[in-house]
């Protein structure tokens, strides 16, 4: 087992070396401020053997999960998905899905709604073949917590009555995104979780790391982010230790190309996600920025909106043609729509879990930075409900949306050398969508979120009472009934006296006739 | 009556509802030009990428919810072209209304005996529509079939037999539904009465033979072969070229579409609730299989075979009334397909010569709309769940409200001598 340990300080001022400690095998930290990754790399023969087996089978898994509850990213860890659970899976050519599904839904949520790769995944979209870095599909589930992997992890991967395991997996329940990445070539499933600060009302960090087994390795890194000497890369300088070989945190100095880069702090841009009231059948989803900071770190950068829908709601790409409509919504373009698109199906008979989205957005021409206030720039995109199922007692039912997330996306000098970056993060469902040599800038959601602090709106979907249709079969039937009868009845009489009538007269045009 | 002068010349009237589709087909063109509510219709969409997906080597059915024949994606192809022939589909369906006004014209002055301008006046309720003019002009194929139906009405009621069963055919073949036509028309085909005049024969005397030989007259032989050929000859040649999609789309969907979205159709509460899982009761009996039962009977069976002899036109409009009425799904455009019968229904009807009956029948038929179009926004925008009863009663209440309707259509092609030529001069209102 391999683990990297990395604090990124919040306050450089603030910190100082000596509230890290160093001794053989043991390092702590003590009341230190900063965001922090964890990321566990295992060998598969360090798996129980039913991941082992499950794993086997599989071309490559990339799973990430992100909170509801908004965070404050730190470089170099910007990146961002919507809140939830994302599977992005590429099974091997020539064996089957095996557990994957039974799997997902006992590590993450008995209820999830997957019931094999091939029924409830979607294909992902891939903009390029050659340059493809994608998983060829994809699956995503509204998971809240992830207190059914800490139980998964505490009951089936920690050796018993291990304290130190369970304990470790506890704090699993505080991160703010984790990411599982397994492939074929490297054998190796690497958990990676990020906290944007410690889970404890001073936000500080104070712990103890220590080697537990021979084979095991642990590096530290207590990491400060550096003015950028170079536009496109990130600069580090800090303080690493491996345990078991230095004596004292090792000062260090470092910087990368990043794919996910910070966007200045004159240039931040924090959304809000809301539905307009009503929402009817058809709801707008409007995304809000603030008017006088939408303006694009670099020429070439572009601003996207990636919205992950569950298959209640939907987007009808054939709306997004006209350019008139696009820019009375704030809108570019529909860059990629993917999964269950079917404009016309009930909910009930689309087995995929949904659909993703991207968009180009549009900005406001000239920006006026002198008025006091920013009216805010509203991104309107019309979608549509599909039925749901009629329910018993009520007349609606909640659909929750995990907010989108929105960053800009420019044009990067050194694409390939992204991957050489320590903290690299791909698979999140839309880097794919663009060419290698793009570099994201992140918005950051609204702290506040949907007004309760969490990235998921609601929306009630009006649904068909079961508790009221105890007459509508028999009604429906009956009239229908009565009026074919009617109608048989008038249709008869008067069809019978003509017919009576007419030989009547045929029959006395006869007797005249003879 | 100040518009009176209008009648007196066929051309102030076509003129007339020329210059409406044109005015529409501007307008339209600015509307979509500058507001982002497009006066277009979403089909036309539909249609004019599907004939794009041709004009690239592909199958219109690449389109997604394109549900009809390739032909009116190759008819409307030089849609496809740059520049204004985007609008062309538009301007061939208006044509095409234009078109079936002309014949609806002609079937009133020579079938109906009508004086030239009673006859417009009552093309016009077609003509000069603007609920009529805004559906084509909007780009909605409806109209195209307006011009097909009546001119099977007109080719018919002319005995060009040949004609008449090329264009059944092919009128099935775009729309399915005119299928009913077939029976009114096979049975208004009874080589004895209309054009000699000649009392019918007494059946009940001849041998079950000699009925089945007088039944197979050389008329409806002829309308069978042409209608078949025609039919079988389009769907041979599309599943040639687009294969099962082409059976899938055009037929297929049409026949097992369970639509649960919220229409007309009195059956449309039913469908939700029992075609979603988990919700359907054990002691049903899927009643809604049967639906088809009471509207095949009414629309392909009895009302042909009831009133087909008596007035053709009339019975058409009571088959097509039926046909809608009963239907599991029922939108406002397939109001469209018994609207092209109403000049020849209503000048001799109860609902024109009663005012009140005629008032009370559309005051109802609005008030049964307007009831559910309410219910449906308080649904659609709203986000009420107005589902039962709102909505189901209203949409049952316009069902009832529709039967009446048709009852009195029913008693009024009852009402006429068998001889459409013949019918008594009425007072002119």
């Amino acid at each position: 087992m391999k683990q990297r340990i990395t604090y990124i300080v919040r306050d450089p001022d603030a910190f100082t070396p000596e509230q890290l400690v160093v001794k053989d095998d043991f390092f702590a930290v003590e009341q230190v401020s900063a965001a922090k990754e964890h990321r566990i790399t295992l060998g598969l023969s360090e798996l129980p053997e039913e991941l082992r087996k499950a794993f086997a089978q599989w071309h490559e898994l990339h799973i990430r999960w992100a909170s509801g509850s908004p965070y404050q990213a730190a470089a170099p860890f910007t990146s961002r998905v919507s809140p939830g659970l994302h599977v992005f899976y590429t099974p091997q050519k020539t064996a089957g899905d095996g557990r994957l599904c039974p799997l997902l839904r006992e590590i993450f949520d008995s209820s999830l709604g997957c019931e094999s790769p091939k029924e409830s995944f979607i294909k992902m979209p891939i903009l390029s073949e050659r340059f493809s870095m994608s998983a060829s599909s994809q699956f995503y589930a509204p998971v809240h917590t992830l207190s059914d992997l800490v139980h998964y992890i505490q009951s089936k991967l920690c050796p018993p009555s291990s304290a130190f395991c369970t304990d470790a997996a506890a704090t699993l329940h505080s991160a703010s995104y984790l990411d599982m990445d397994f492939d074929a070539i490297s054998h190796a499933l690497i958990i990676n979780a990020f906290w944007a600060k410690a889970p404890n009302a001073s936000a500080h960090w104070t712990e103890n790391i220590s080697l537990r087994g021979p084979s095991d390795t642990i590096e530290i890194g207590v990491l400060n982010n550096e003015q950028n000497p170079d536009p496109e890369d990130i600069a580090f300088a800090g303080f690493l230790t491996v345990l078991g070989q230095d004596s004292q945190p090792k000062p260090t100095r470092f910087q990368t190309p990043t794919r996910h880069y910070p966007l200045p702090s004159s240039k931040r841009l924090s959304y809000r996600t809301s539905f307009a009231h009503p929402t009817g059948l058809h709801p707008t989803l409007v995304l809000t920025l603030p008017e006088r900071n939408i303006s694009p770190p670099d020429s070439t950068c572009k601003l996207h909106i990636h919205l992950t829908l569950p298959r209640t709601l939907f987007i009808d790409k054939y709306q997004f043609n006209d350019a008139l409509f696009l820019s009375s919504h704030h809108l570019k373009s529909l860059r990629s729509l993917s999964g269950a698109t079917d404009l016309e199906a009930p909910d009930w008979v689309i087995p995929q879990w949904g659909s993703a989205a991207l968009f180009e957005l549009a900005v406001p021409g000239s920006a006026s930075p002198d008025s006091r206030i920013d009216p805010g720039w509203n991104v309107t995109i019309p979608m549509h409900l599909r039925y749901l199922p009629p329910f018993p007692d009520s007349g609606h039912r909640n659909l929750e949306v995990p907010w989108p997330v929105v960053f800009w996306a420019c044009r990067a000098e050194e694409g390939t050398k992204m991957s050489n970056n320590p903290f690299d993060r791909i698979h999140l469902g839309y880097e794919a969508l663009f060419g290698p040599k793009t570099r994201f800038m992140h918005a950051t959601p609204a702290p506040i979120g949907n007004g309760t602090g969490r990235l998921v709106e609601v929306i009630q979907v009006p649904v068909l009472d079961v508790g009221k249709v105890k007459w509508v079969e028999a009604g429906t039937v009956g009239v229908v009934l009565a009026a074919f009868f009617g109608l048989c009845w008038i249709l008869g009489r008067k069809s019978y006296a003509m017919g009576v009538a007419s030989v009547e007269e045929e029959v006395r045009e006869r007797k005249k006739a003879q | 009556m100040g518009f009176s002068f209008m009648f007196r010349s066929p051309a102030t009237v076509f003129s007339a509802a020329v210059i409406l589709r044109i005015v529409f087909l501007v307008y339209g063109h600015f509307q979509d030009a500058f507001s982002p509510m497009k006066y277009t219709d979403i089909d036309y969409f539909v249609f004019t990428d599907a004939a794009r997906f041709i004009s690239h080597g592909q199958s219109p059915y690449t389109r997604d919810t394109y549900r009809y024949t390739p032909l009116l994606a190759w008819f409307i192809y030089p849609t496809t072209w740059p520049g204004f022939w985007f609008s062309f589909g538009k301007v061939l369906f208006a044509v095409g209304d234009i078109v079936a006004g002309w014949m609806m014209f002609r079937i009133l002055r020579s079938h109906h005996k009508m004086s030239t301008s009673r006859a417009l006046k009552f093309a016009s309720i077609w003509l000069l529509n603007p609920m009529v003019a805004t559906i084509s002009t909007r780009g909605s194929s409806e109209g195209l079939l307006g011009v097909i139906v009546t001119a099977l009405l007109w080719s018919v009621l002319a005995k060009r037999i040949r004609l008449a069963g090329c264009l059944l055919g092919l009128a099935v073949h775009f729309k399915i539904y005119p299928f009913i036509y077939a029976a009114s028309i096979v049975w208004w085909l009874d080589g004895d009465n209309k054009s000699q005049g000649r009392p019918r024969r007494l059946d009940t005397t001849n041998s079950p033979y000699e009925r089945v030989r007088h039944f197979v007259n050389p008329e409806r032989v002829i309308l069978a072969i042409h209608s078949l050929v025609t039919f079988m000859a389009l769907n041979i040649v599309m599943y040639s070229i687009y294969g099962f999609p082409f059976l899938e789309h055009s037929y297929l969907y049409h026949l097992i579409r369970i639509d649960h979205r919220h229409n007309f159709s009195p059956y449309n509460t039913l469908l939700y609730l029992n075609s979603a899982p988990g919700t359907h009761s054990s002691a049903s009996f899927e009643l809604e299989r049967l639906a088809f039962v009471p509207q095949i009977l009414l629309s392909a069976v009895m009302i042909p075979l009831a009133l087909a002899k008596q007035d053709l036109p009339s019975t058409m409009l009571a088959q097509t009334f039926a046909f809608v009425t009963f239907n599991k799904v029922c939108t406002s455009q397939y109001f469209l397909w018994y609207m092209m019968f109403l000049p020849f229904y209503l000048p001799d009807s109860t609902l024109l010569r009663s005012r009140i009956t005629g008032a009370t029948a559309l005051v109802l038929w609005i008030l049964g709309q307007a009831a559910w179009l309410q219910q449906g926004y308080q649904l659609e925008f709203l986000g009420n769940s107005t589902f039962v009863p709102g909505l189901w009663t209203a949409s049952m209440l316009f069902f009832v409200v529709n039967v009446g309707i048709l009852g009195i259509i029913i008693q009024d092609a009852q009402r006429k001598k068998s001889i459409p030529g013949r019918t008594p001069p009425v007072k002119k209102t």
